[in-house]
């Protein structure tokens, strides 16, 4: 089962935070950069995961566990957030003004 | 095995996040990052971590899925022509890409560079054991705390989210 090593895992992460970046960078739609935000995350938890596996204490999972609490409550904050905008009008990301 | 699953899973996760790059349309980015987010799981299971991958899978395939559907569906312009309003517009094309290239050659690099080798304890038992003694001992305060971090997002979008009388 262990046999996979560290690199790939961080491989395939850093792969997935730079995805995430991109598509902050590139969209101009606040639900689109959100989304991005997620995959950071995702990508953050997959590294604090896969260090965890040498550690007796299993700080890392524990970690990723609040990780994920954090992305969810900032999810349900956004989406109210998003939806006050859209109903004050303005809405849309000027590129340059973030 | 286990190597043929990684590579496809890291396949299906990495070509789902190009795939919500390339894309314009709202839509198809929200099911493709739960294809990402699905993944996700399956590396997580392949690092050990299956209390977070059941977590992670319940959250995000079943929470926020939801919550970014509605997002998407109450966030659209009304009795709009014949055009797709779940187009978006695009900053220009340039800039972002070499951004984020170049940050996934410089974390390349990195891994290049560094000599990484941790260890990795042996047995492959389930953790969620010892993650739930833990959570109840060590760091019960921190488990209080996201609960109450909890309640406070959840008041606080109720609020943000209510109609102004």
């Amino acid at each position: 089962m262990n046999d996979i090593s560290v690199n790939a895992f961080w491989l395939v992460s850093a792969f997935i935070f730079s995805m995430g970046l991109g598509i902050i960078l590139l969209k101009r739609n606040t639900l689109f950069i959100l989304m991005g935000i997620e995959l950071i995350l995702a990508a953050a938890n997959l590294n604090f995961v896969a260090f965890n596996r040498g550690d007796q204490e299993q700080q890392g999972l524990l970690f990723s566990l609040f990780v994920l609490v954090i992305g969810v409550c900032e999810i349900a904050i956004a989406l109210a957030i998003i939806i006050m905008v859209y109903r004050s009008g303005k809405w849309k990301v000027e590129s340059g003004k973030l | 095995m286990n190597n043929i699953v990684f590579i496809l899973l890291a396949f299906l996760t990495c070509g789902s996040a190009i795939g919500m790059l390339i894309t314009k349309n709202l839509l198809h980015a929200a099911l493709l990052m739960f294809v990402v987010m699905f993944g996700m799981a399956g590396l997580f299971v392949l690092a050990n971590a299956d209390v977070l991958a059941v977590s992670h899978l319940m959250i995000y395939v079943g929470g926020v899925m939801i919550l970014i559907l509605f997002g998407i569906m109450l966030t659209q312009k009304r009795g709009g022509g014949p055009s797709n309003d779940l187009n978006v517009e695009e900053n220009g094309k340039l800039f972002p890409l070499i951004v984020a290239l170049g940050s996934f050659y410089g974390w390349f690099k990195l891994i290049e560079l560094s000599n990484l080798s941790t260890q990795v304890l042996p047995g492959d038992e389930s953790k969620i054991r010892q993650v739930g003694f833990l959570l109840t001992t060590q760091y019960s305060f921190v488990f209080e705390l996201v609960g109450i971090f909890l309640l406070i997002a959840l008041v606080g979008s109720t609020y943000l989210a209510k109609k102004d009388e």
